[in-house]
């Protein structure tokens, strides 16, 4: 089978589905496809901030003032995929004076708005900082739910037209001579909305033009066309604490290193990160150092977060790119700015342009210039209007605090659900069914579910990451089963217990990294649950084990206590009333 | 003054309970001191005893066929065959009629809340009509506000894991219930009661209405399983009266915290305590003791609210639980007994607790105390900790309950031995 | 370079000054999200909240708790209006296997409603201020005893009452005392009186009778003993004579309690501000506190030093006993009480849930099984259902008496003499459930130890 575009992206991550958003807008009939869910690679693995600029008004300038302009920008589109929490650029008294001056002589020359604040000063503000913190810088740092800007980026593109395929992944690019016309996908459950075990296919899909948004992945798909990309994985550790300790991105003010920002996010914290390159993007051993690490540094900040309890740990690749010949040895000094590979400039083969470097922040600027190049390679004329037009969800999101009260949910879970749903709330939660909460320790409704089962198909991840389930502190333990519940009848048995099998399996991954204390308490409740309870483990359905049934008790039979078959008393020895 | 018993149990839960109670039998002063509430209410308030071999051979049919086979250091093999029988014994004595089972050596395989069938060797009444191995048809009802048990899906599960009768599932709404987060103890309470509830054409009885409800919905099964909140004090009043209504069998399906099954178990427990004349203290922690003569525990400090109480007794039991009820604790670099400092095994590298796979055979699933064939703690050299303490429950270490269906059996029989032997030293 | 070098204007920000630093609320609101790292969301506390098992308009204490404080970014107030059905009965603490803090949760969300949502000008507001306030009341009431007590009992009040203050006509205003526990206690002869009783005491159980002893006790009597029931507070001062403890009675205020149920956390703090300081003066002289109602004692240990920061909170909450718990762990009461008899055989005992609380659930039964031919029966661990305040609003009254059911029905069943408790509001629960006159164990072990109590005139004047 084979399918035409015009425009291919491949990846679905933020640049990949900024570009289609962008390109549908522009007209253009685009594709995307994506191996796994949206954010599946780097952008669904990254610490959530919404950088000011601040930490990069030291090293990359260039960076910093887009930043800044993109904040501004994000704030006008995606209210609600960002939460403006303000950042503090926070001095130890063992810190470096002089890197402190240069930081805030940076933000000043980027137009990054900055003060100074004595320590008790921005005590004020995060109560959890160290006693003997000297100073911070304050700074419009905030944070970005990386995976509702995704999805709400392609669901636009979607509006305008587009094809969003996922998990559907390249497995090979097609080339005559020098120039790629597409690429052979392999869709893991048939094309569409995914519903586990339905048979894979393996898809044509030629278009006029591809674009290689594959962020880590650039090398291994340029390879499939012999191209070289030069991507250097470097990969990062996060921790995930249970609560947030601060409201505000607490980042240590010294030269960048390993260990040096808590962002709030939604209702968690999140500690980063480290920086070393790896050979393989898909293989690299996560390690316990790299979580030790992260709380012992940071607790230097917040020392709150030695005793927390974190609830996993997960580890993103940076795309990172440096022209050929730059030689830069640490990572850490590695650009963080995007490149245009065009590869008929580069390597005489036309037909498609790589995309590698680049960050969450600016992946709507990238976006667009990116989309210009190829509505140019195209001759296709169009104006950009990403920074104009509200994404969907982030609409007049003023009207909704009055809506909160009609959803019949408890002010906390309607404060919450509206902060994901944004302006799509009332679409969403205004029903007459009951309306239980699945999820309660992020406050998930079943409509919430509903809808994004509605959007993604039997894929548990992909609810998941729109609606933050199974995302809080007991990590799917008392919610796998309630979510794959949900999925029937529309989805069959066989297909809920595959994608009950999957949430259960991503989520250990990352609650591995999080086994002491409450966690390893939680752990084994959850195991418990799952193993004891509900016998998941030793299911015959499972295990294909065949059961031989008349082997076991069936019960007593031979007494006359009525249609039970068991003998009944009156209610045991603390009977009360209520049988009248 | 130190508040003086014979014996001393530090835990509530059912090897706690099991063990003063089988120290009462001897006839001294036993005392049951616990924290907070156990995990009894976290759990179905099924007795599985052996489901499947470490190995994962199962669902056994017969406990007893596998239990002379368990590796050296699992509970069963350091209390012996024998005693799992007794403890049996003992556990169908207590319960009386409120629990089936105790007419055969072999398994049961219940229906589980997400459609599996599981295997246990005791099962409260009211679960007794749902067994799978009874090839009764059936229908399962679920409820709009109660998310975690899907009768429709369920039914299917059980159609696939091969159950030897036709299923069904419905979903309705649960009359009475006015919110969707209401209470599992709300839903009991409307039936415990027979509350009066709206049905829209003027009032009736919560139970007539729910069984009018299913009523409508049979279509010749002859049982019906329902997630399990028919009634709480009231329970086997409310079910009876049920199967009355429909004409067919009703019982419970188990599922997740929090559990009414496992909370009528704990009810049955306490009263048999209240019965046997132990003296029970709950709601504050042992966090201290101090060491006597010898090898041997002078009393324990009961914080009372920042008063430090001291208890005494000639001998302890330690029923604290495992890591889901704290009796087992962790840092980032230890594994702990955080009452006596009893040791636990496990492997220096946190990393090496667990496996990579969620199912698989994680090694932080058996951390606890090793014990003597007395259930007596042993230090890292084999020697005893203490010589009047002795450890019951999931404190112990040696087995994988969540994976070999063993949890509460390993309970109830070290529960039971410990405290026998704890109350014969005080009484001889 | 250090703040002082800082220059001055960093501070001062112009008009084109990002100014983030509004959208932070310039306070220090407690903030509890941390303690909900201790949840593992098993919701045993669920199962034990009397209020959610008969009204699902009440979510719960896990939601009420941890969930709620988790989901809280630090400038949202939402905190759900739910909270207001909670009865502070505090049973989800002693249920909670993982050591949420989940009533400091309910207290602080409870406080934060009351100051952020609900309005200063509604009734509700007043009414609950009202009630909260006993001791105002109580005051004023106990001046004219007679006449308040006539005009509490007038229909037209209690009209007034429901239709107005919404407080349930259903039951009646607990009786004033003609002579409230203070007044007995000042006539008596107050701490001299004591001292030479003590002294009298420790020279007939042959020990040392020098003034420098360390039996002393600081008797926190609360409201209601001092109005109300002056026998508990009297018995709880002739059985700790009877031991040869001096007793003090500080000046002091509410201990709290009905305070935080109904958010009024200031009126609390207030109150607390006298408590403390008068507690830990008494503390400092070698006195421990005793209370005889287990809400004050659970107050005092546990919510003063989670709620307040006052100087000497935590020596008072370490240095603070029930009434029964301190003897029984500082005299052999056990061999004391042996071979004793009492006139109040056959007895119902209810442990109040914030005894409970206390690990002081069996001790009322154990102690008093050692008197001759005591037959003290528990009637079971549910909740009375009154929680001080809550069940005297007329919107909680039905719901008060129905997680009352259980205990109605087990005190009936137990056929008994006497209703048997700790608390003074359960007992105003038990009587209006069952007809049952209600004692505090005090009184019984009053009646067991001590003949005919005392031998001076119980309103009369002390020693000389």
């Amino acid at each position: 089978m084979a399918t035409d575009t015009e425009v291919l992206v491949l990846g679905g991550g933020s640049t990949g589905c900024g570009i289609a958003r962008d390109l549908a807008m522009r007209g253009l009939e685009v594709t995307l496809v994506e191996r796994g869910n949206l954010t599946h690679g780097t952008t669904g693995r990254m610490h959530g901030l919404l950088h000011s600029g601040g930490r990069y008004a030291v090293s990359d300038q260039a960076s910093a003032r887009e930043c800044i302009q993109e904040v501004d920008v994000l704030q006008d589109i995606a209210g609600h995929c960002i939460e403006m929490t303000g950042g503090l650029f926070v001095q130890r008294p063992e810190d470096s004076d002089e890197y402190f001056q240069k930081k805030l002589t940076g933000c000043r020359e980027c137009d990054i708005p900055a003060r100074v604040l004595s320590g008790a000063e921005a005590r004020r503000i995060e109560p959890y900082l160290a006693k003997d913190v000297k100073r911070a810088i304050q700074v419009p740092d905030g944070a970005v739910d990386p995976f509702r800007l995704c999805v709400a980026n392609a669901h636009d593109a979607e509006r305008h037209g587009a094809r969003i395929e996922t998990h559907a992944e390249v497995v090979d690019l097609l080339r005559e001579g020098d120039d790629i016309y597409g690429v052979t996908v392999r869709h893991d459950s048939g094309p569409g909305k995914r519903t586990h075990k339905t048979p894979g296919t393996t898809e044509d899909i030629t278009a006029d033009y591809v674009v290689n948004a594959t962020g880590a992945w650039a090398g291994q798909i340029g390879a499939m066309a012999d191209l070289e990309v030069a991507v250097r994985p470097s990969k990062g550790v996060m921790t995930i604490m249970n609560v947030r300790q601060v409201d505000t991105v607490i980042n240590r003010c010294r030269p960048k290193g390993d260990a040096d920002i808590i962002v709030p996010h939604e209702t968690t914290a999140i500690l980063g990160t480290t920086d070393e390159e790896v050979e393989d993007p898909d293989d690299y051993p996560e390690e316990q150092w790299e979580v030790d690490l992260m709380i012992a540094t940071l607790a230097e900040l917040v020392p709150i977060l030695k005793e927390a309890r974190t609830i996993r740990s997960f580890w993103g690749v940076r795309p990172l790119y440096e022209p050929p010949g730059t030689g830069t040895e640490d990572p850490t000094d590695i650009t963080r700015d995007f490149f245009l590979l065009d590869h008929a400039e580069r390597d005489g083969v036309g037909g498609m342009t790589s995309i590698v470097g680049g960050k969450l922040t600016t992946s709507r600027l990238m976006a667009e210039k990116i989309s210009d190049h190829i509505c140019d390679k195209l001759g296709h004329s169009a104006s950009c209007d990403t920074a104009d037009v509200p994404l969907p969800g982030s609409e007049n999101l003023e009207a909704l605090e009055d809506a909160m009260d009609e959803f019949g949910l408890r002010s906390p879970v309607a404060r919450r659900s509206t902060q994901r749903l944004g302006s799509r709330s009332r679409e969403v939660l205004q029903t007459t069914d009951p309306n239980p909460v699945i999820c309660n320790c992020e406050s998930v409704t079943r409509a919430e579910v509903q809808d994004a089962i509605a959007q993604s198909g039997s894929d548990l991840n992909a609810v998941r990451i729109r609606t933050r389930a199974s995302m809080g502190n007991c990590q799917g333990g008392f919610c796998c089963q309630l979510l794959a519940n949900e999925l029937h009848p529309e989805y069959d048995e066989e297909t809920a217990r595959a994608a009950y099998d999957e949430l259960f399996q991503e989520r250990w991954k990352g609650e591995r990294h999080a086994l002491w204390g409450e966690q390893l308490s939680q752990a084994m409740l959850k195991y418990a649950l799952h193993a004891t309870t509900y016998n998941a483990d030793g299911d015959p359905a499972r295990t294909g084990t065949d059961v031989n049934f008349e082997a076991f008790d069936g019960g007593q039979t031979d007494t006359e206590a009525g249609p039970s078959g068991v003998v009944a008393t009156d209610g045991g020895p603390r009977n009360r009333g209520g049988d009248q | 003054m130190a508040i003086t018993d014979d014996v001393l149990v530090i835990g509530g839960g059912l090897a706690g309970t099991v063990a003063a109670l089988s120290a009462a039998e001897h006839g001294g002063d036993v005392r049951l001191v616990t924290y907070k509430q156990s995990t009894l209410r976290h759990a179905t308030g099924l007795i599985d005893v052996l489901g499947y071999t470490p190995e994962g051979e199962g669902p056994l049919a017969d406990p007893f066929d596998a239990i002379d086979a368990l590796p050296t250091g699992h509970p069963y093999e350091r209390v012996g065959t024998d005693a799992v029988r007794d403890a049996l014994l003992f556990f169908d004595a207590l319960t009386g009629d409120t629990y089936g089972g105790a007419h055969t050596d072999s398994n049961a395989l219940v229906p589980t809340s997400n459609g599996t069938v599981k295997p246990t060797a005791r099962y409260p009444v009211g679960t007794a009509p749902g067994l799978a191995a009874d090839p009764a048809d059936t229908l399962f009802v679920g409820f709009e506000t109660l998310p975690e048990f899907d009768g429709p899906l369920a039914a299917k599960h059980l159609e696939a894991a091969g159950v030897p009768f036709e299923t069904r599932g419905v979903t309705l709404q649960f009359p009475g219930i006015k919110r969707a987060d209401a209470k599992v103890t709300r839903y009991a309470h409307l039936l415990d009661w027979d509350e009066a509830v709206d049905i829209g054409r003027g009032e009736t009885g919560a139970r007539a209405a729910l069984a009018a409800g299913v009523s409508d919905a049979l279509e010749g099964e002859t049982r019906v399983g329902f997630p399990p909140i028919l009634g709480d004090d009231n329970h086997d009043v409310v079910r009876r009266d049920l199967e009355e209504r429909l004409g067919v069998a009703v019982f419970e399906v188990p599922a997740g915290p929090p559990s009414l099954p496992g909370m009528r178990l704990e009810d049955q427990l306490y009263h048999a305590l209240e019965e046997a004349g132990v003296n029970v203290t709950t709601g504050v922690p042992v966090v201290d003791y101090q060491a006597g003569d010898g090898d041997r525990i002078e009393h324990v400090l009961v914080d009372r609210k920042g008063q430090q109480v001291p208890y005494a007794a000639s001998e302890y039991v330690l029923a604290t639980g495992g890591l889901v009820g704290k009796g087992v604790d962790s840092d980032r670099t230890h594994v702990f007994e955080p009452i006596f400092d009893c040791h636990v095994a496990h492997a220096e590298d946190r990393y090496e607790w667990f496996v990579d796979d969620a199912f698989g055979d994680h090694p932080f699933a058996s951390y606890g105390l090793e014990v003597d064939n007395e259930l007596r703690p042993q230090d890292a050299n084999g020697d005893l900790e203490f010589e009047n303490l002795r450890a019951a429950g999931a404190v112990l270490s040696g087995y994988d309950f969540a994976a070999e269906k063993s949890g509460s059996g390993v309970s109830l029989s070290t529960g039971y031995v410990a405290g026998d032997r704890a109350g014969a030293e005080v009484s001889g | 370079m250090s703040d002082a070098a800082q220059p001055t204007d960093e501070h001062v920000p112009t008009d084109d000054d990002f100014e983030p630093i509004e959208v932070f609320p310039e306070s220090t609101e407690m903030d509890l999200r941390p303690g909900a790292d201790n949840c593992y969301k098993c919701s045993t506390c669920d199962t034990n909240c009397p209020v959610a098992e008969v009204d699902d308009e009440f979510p719960g204490p896990k939601f009420q708790g941890p969930e709620q404080w988790r989901l809280k970014r630090q400038d949202d107030h939402d905190i759900d209006d739910s909270v207001m059905k909670c009865s502070n009965c505090m049973r989800c603490d002693h249920a909670c296997p993982s050591e949420v803090p989940l009533s400091q949760m309910h207290n602080t969300a409870r406080g934060e409603y009351v100051e952020k949502q609900m309005s200063k000008r509604s009734l509700e507001y007043w009414r609950n201020r009202l009630l909260s306030n006993y001791r105002t009341m109580a005051h004023l009431g106990s001046k004219v005893p007679r006449l308040t007590n006539f005009m509490m009992g007038l229909g037209v009040t209690r009209v007034f009452n429901e239709k107005v203050l919404k407080i349930t006509s259903e039951r009646e205003f607990p009786a004033f005392a003609t002579e409230t526990f203070r007044e007995w206690w000042d006539a008596r002869g107050g701490y001299a009186t004591s001292r030479e009783r003590a002294r009298a005491a420790r020279e007939a159980r042959g020990e040392k009778t020098t003034a420098e002893t360390d039996k002393r006790i600081a008797y926190f009597h609360g409201c209601y003993s001092n109005y109300n029931t002056p026998e508990v507070g009297k018995a709880l001062v002739r059985v700790y004579e009877h031991f040869g403890y001096e007793v003090m009675v500080p000046d002091q205020r509410c201990s709290g309690t009905p305070m935080y149920a109904n958010g009024m956390l200031g009126d609390a703090e207030r109150a607390a501000k006298t408590n403390v300081p008068e507690l830990a003066a008494a503390i400092e002289e070698g006195a421990d506190v005793i209370a005889s109602c287990t809400s004050c004692s659970m107050s005092l240990r546990q919510e003063y030093p989670e709620l307040f920061d006052i100087d000497g909170v935590h020596e008072v909450s370490n240095n603070t006993w029930e009434g029964l718990e301190y003897l029984r762990v500082h005299e052999d009461l056990k061999g004391e009480l042996e071979g004793t008899t009492t006139d109040l055989p056959n007895l119902a005992y209810h442990a109040p849930c914030h005894a409970r609380n206390q690990g002081l659930d069996g001790q009322a039964i154990e102690v008093l099984s050692a008197i001759d031919g005591v037959e003290a029966h528990d009637v079971g661990d549910s909740c009375s259902g009154i929680s001080g305040t809550y069940g005297w609003k007329a919107e909680n009254y039905d719901t008060s008496m129905k997680i009352g059911e259980e205990m109605f029905e087990h005190m009936e069943a137990a056929d008994a003499t006497h209703g048997l408790t700790e608390c003074p509001t359960c007992s105003m629960q038990m009587e209006h459930g069952t007809g049952y006159d209600i004692l505090h164990p005090l009184e019984i072990l009053a009646d067991a130890l001590l003949d005919g109590g005392e031998t001076q005139s119980s309103s009369g004047t002390g020693p000389a």
